[in-house]
């Protein structure tokens, strides 16, 4: 078994190393290859996961960054700071120049507090301001505009509760958002009408958002120091493309109110399947993560004095797995690795511990078809364990099942990386606006190798 | 008995131009008659070589370019990833930088103090990296013909080397049993695996570069996680033969390995089973390379000691074409891949697709040992 076994996949249990990075967070992009962790006076940075070394820097803010995104084939990155600013730097050219290029910058009028890519374009941004308000950036030149995402039915008879967290659905397809009176509202991304408003009983103010790849499950984190776990209702289809907002500006209130008459809103009540929380010292979350296959979720604790990370087995009820305890340095972000059993934690001093799942040596890897037993067992010959074969039998044998085609040169992974399309393959109308205009974030693009120069040769 | 093979080369040969899928489902039918080889002759070894196939998809190398210039036993000849140059190394310290289109020498590489026994390219054609016996590797920076990185830390020969598909980092056999992984960018090892208990013939990176293949004159194969350096897999090659050479396939799902019983085996490492033999070639002293021809039919090449180039379907096994190449042992065999440039790489549904919409020149470089001392350059007039 060379591959690791999805069915034993676990979840870290020990520190691998630490980078001193002196970050304030950390994301893994989505090969896992590379590690971005942001900077106190702005900068970022990127790191190479097997040597452990700085590869690319970003300098272009000024203030500390407040999120940072990766493309899906991680040509790109998305950084938001506090001086207003949204940069995406091509990672990919930027070997030419050190520091690194930035492909675009889009300044808002006041601080950024989110940004994120579409899952399926790179030229649509998802950005949260402090001002709790969100829009869809779209940076294509057909669809160009900035949207504001609003919850026309509040605005009515009341201040309209502030924006605090905004987050794609992994497919693209809606844009969550929660709410400073812990409602999460749903938009459609397309046509940047809402679908449905949810109220969570209790939550306070949320905080973030976490969702599994499949994107069925939602976690949310709120004032009230509790991890909600809820299943996501299918939405109702959206409205027709012909009225489609194509203003770059806030949709024309009128328009919305024909195409989205209020009765359409799914009004519901969300009931979380669990809850996670600290029943004895009530700490508050930094920010969580879901495993690959979203069995496990991992909890940054806001503890004033201990770098704890809390591990929930989702498969088991929710039930509560163990805590990971990184010393004495606060813990202040939480990111798993896209593929391995593997978490970044980000202490208050800026150190990145990462850890992961030591495997054990297995020795019996060193001789060939030698097998480890954990106990001993009797021997039982097979029937024909020692029978004597004519031995041109058995050549004429692997004669033909040698006969076998053998592929040596397709490869598996085309299958996966394809998965731009729609769900089962065909495109939806979401989809084909996503796909309107494609970015260049293309799988196989190679980050170009930068060797130091040595100067004594 | 002429017949069946004949059965055999038909149902081989409709692969590479056919739909691959419909092919598979004949050679998977279990309905399909198998031949049945009526006398013992048959299974003698080597078998028979059926050089005479005369079907459309069989290569047709003719030598085009013969280049000396090397004084000691030449080791390794590479392509570059984009098909512009050939590079070969020897034990003369040199590694000489050809052009496969003109076979004029184009510059030498100096500054190793000892013989060269292997070299590799970076996937972007601009670095090669040279493995010698003053036991460091250096990276060149071909246009300028000038070292940009020494890498230092083996205590003896380095026999073998090999970057990953990103080209970030290294990976190099010592004779002295260790593998060493290092970190392209700033010169140092990451790693070192007390991988055998004698000469590292050769080592090999997987597509993602999670697993890398070695094998050493301790007759063994091994699979290691290049992440953890842990070993996670030895085979055994049968009839205690010792194997010299081991590569994974371009897909990286079987690995191909050569030993001293003048035989090449395709092994799927997943249930270590060895799934097809290509034997007629001269193979039990010293280090022959074979390798995978893709582009166009899909060929094994391997050099053999009897002076000459092989190449078999890798399908139905049987020896498609011989080059009457050298004088001396063929150590070294190299193909040019010419390779869809990586960006593109994951799109591609089948390479022999593309490479039959866009049509190219196929070449074989090989070299060879004392008495000989050159490189020479075919190339395939199927195609053309």
């Amino acid at each position: 078994m060379i591959h690791t076994d999805p069915l034993t996949m676990q979840y870290p249990t020990a520190v691998q190393t630490s980078l001193s990075a002196n970050a304030i967070f950390a994301r893994f992009d989505p090969s896992g290859r590379f590690i971005a962790t942001a900077q106190h006076q702005g900068s970022a940075l990127i790191w190479d996961m097997d040597s452990k070394n700085a590869i690319r820097w970003l300098e272009g803010h000024v203030k500390p960054l407040t999120s940072m995104d990766w493309s899906r084939n991680s040509k790109y990155l998305l950084t938001t700071s506090k001086d207003w600013n949204a940069i995406v730097w091509d990672i990919e050219t930027a070997a030419e120049v050190d520091p690194c290029q930035r492909k675009r910058t889009v300044r808002f009028d006041a601080p950024v507090v989110s940004g994120s890519f579409h899952p399926k374009n790179c030229k649509i941004l998802l950005i949260l301001l402090s001002t709790g308000e969100a829009f869809i950036v779209d940076l294509r030149k057909g669809h160009a505009g900035r949207f504001e995402l609003y919850d026309q039915h509040e605005g009515d008879d009341q201040r309209p509760a502030a924006f605090t967290v905004v987050h794609f659905d992994p497919i693209g397809r809606y844009v969550f958002v929660g709410t400073s009176n812990g409602s999460i509202l749903v938009f459609h991304s397309r046509t940047k009408t809402l679908l449905a408003r949810h109220k969570v009983t209790g939550a306070g103010i949320m905080r973030g958002f976490a969702f599994t790849k499949g994107g069925r499950r939602l976690t949310t984190n709120s004032s009230d120091r509790v991890l909600r776990l809820f299943y996501l209702p299918t939405y109702p289809s959206p409205p027709a493309s012909s009225t489609t907002p194509s203003q770059p500006s806030t949709p024309n209130p009128q328009i919305v109110n024909q195409i989205q008459p209020e009765s359409q809103v799914l009004e519901q009540e969300f009931e979380p399947v669990h809850r996670f929380h600290d029943p004895i010292t009530k700490t508050a979350w930094h920010t969580m993560s879901y495993s690959p296959d979203g069995d496990w979720l991992a909890g940054g604790a806001a503890d004033p004095a201990n770098h704890k990370i809390y591990i929930w087995d989702i498969q088991h009820n929710g039930q509560f797995t163990t805590t990971l305890d990184g010393g004495r340095e606060p813990l202040v972000h939480v990111d798993w690795h896209p593929s391995k059993p593997m978490i970044a934690s980000t202490t208050s001093q800026g150190t990145v511990l990462v850890w992961h799942y030591p495997t054990p040596e297995r020795w019996g890897a060193f001789a060939g078809g030698f097998e480890e037993v954990d106990e001993n067992v009797v021997y039982e010959e097979c029937e024909d364990e020692f029978d004597i074969e004519d031995e041109n039998e058995l050549e004429r044998r692997k004669k033909i099942e040698e006969e076998q085609f053998v592929d040596i040169d397709t490869l598996d992974d085309l299958l996966i990386s394809s998965s731009t399309g729609g769900t089962n393959g065909e495109v939806d109308e979401d989809t084909a606006w996503a796909l309107d205009e494609p970015d260049d974030d293309l799988p196989g693009w190679t980050l170009k190798v930068v060797i130091e120069v040595t100067p004594e040769y | 008995m002429a017949a069946d093979p004949e059965d055999i080369t038909s149902a081989g040969e409709d692969s590479p131009t056919d739909d691959d899928n419909a092919s598979q489902t004949t050679e998977d039918d279990p309905q399909v008659p198998q031949p049945q080889p009526p006398t013992n002759e048959y299974l003698d070894r080597p078998p028979p070589p059926p050089t005479s196939t005369t079907s459309r998809d069989s290569p047709r190398y003719e030598l085009t370019y013969t280049m000396s210039g090397h004084t000691q036993s030449i080791s390794a000849v590479k392509f570059s990833p984009d098909g512009t140059l050939l590079a070969s190394c020897s034990g003369d310290k040199l590694v000489k930088i050809w052009s496969p289109h003109t076979g004029k020498l184009i510059r030498n590489l100096t500054g190793h103090s000892k013989g060269l026994s292997d070299i590799a390219w970076s996937f972007d054609s601009v670095f090669l990296a040279s493995a010698s016996d003053d036991a460091t590797i250096r990276i060149w920076t071909v246009d300028t013909g000038l070292t940009t990185k020494i890498l230092k830390g083996h205590t003896s020969y380095v026999f073998c080397v090999n970057y990953n598909s990103v080209s970030d980092k290294l990976v190099s056999g010592c004779c002295d049993g260790d593998i060493k992984i290092w970190d392209v960018t700033k010169g140092k090892c990451l790693k070192t695996l007390r991988a055998h208990l004698d000469y590292v013939t050769a080592v090999h990176f997987n597509r993602d570069a999670s697993l890398i293949v070695s094998c050493a004159c301790d007759g063994l194969i091994r699979i290691w996680n290049s992440a953890t350096g842990q070993c996670l897999k030895t085979l055994a090659e049968s009839h205690n033969a010792i194997c010299q050479h081991v590569q994974f396939s371009p897909n990286s799902k079987y690995i191909l390995s050569t030993t001293h019983d003048h035989a090449i085996r395709l092994w799927d490492y997943q249930t270590s089973r060895c799934l097809k033999t290509y034997t007629g070639h001269q193979n039990s002293k010293y280090c022959v390379v074979a390798c995978f021809s893709v582009t166009g039919g899909k060929w094994i090449v391997s050099g053999s000691e009897d002076g000459k180039v092989y190449m078999w379907d890798l399908q139905s096994r049987e020896i498609v074409q011989v080059l009457k190449a050298h004088t001396d042992v063929v150590v070294a065999v190299a193909v040019s891949s010419a390779r869809i440039p990586h960006s593109y790489d994951p799109f591609l549904t089948d390479i022999v697709q593309m490479s039959q919409t866009h049509p190219q020149q196929n070449m074989i470089a090989s070299a060879s040992m004392d008495s000989d001392l050159t490189v020479r350059v075919w190339i395939d007039k199927s195609s053309t």
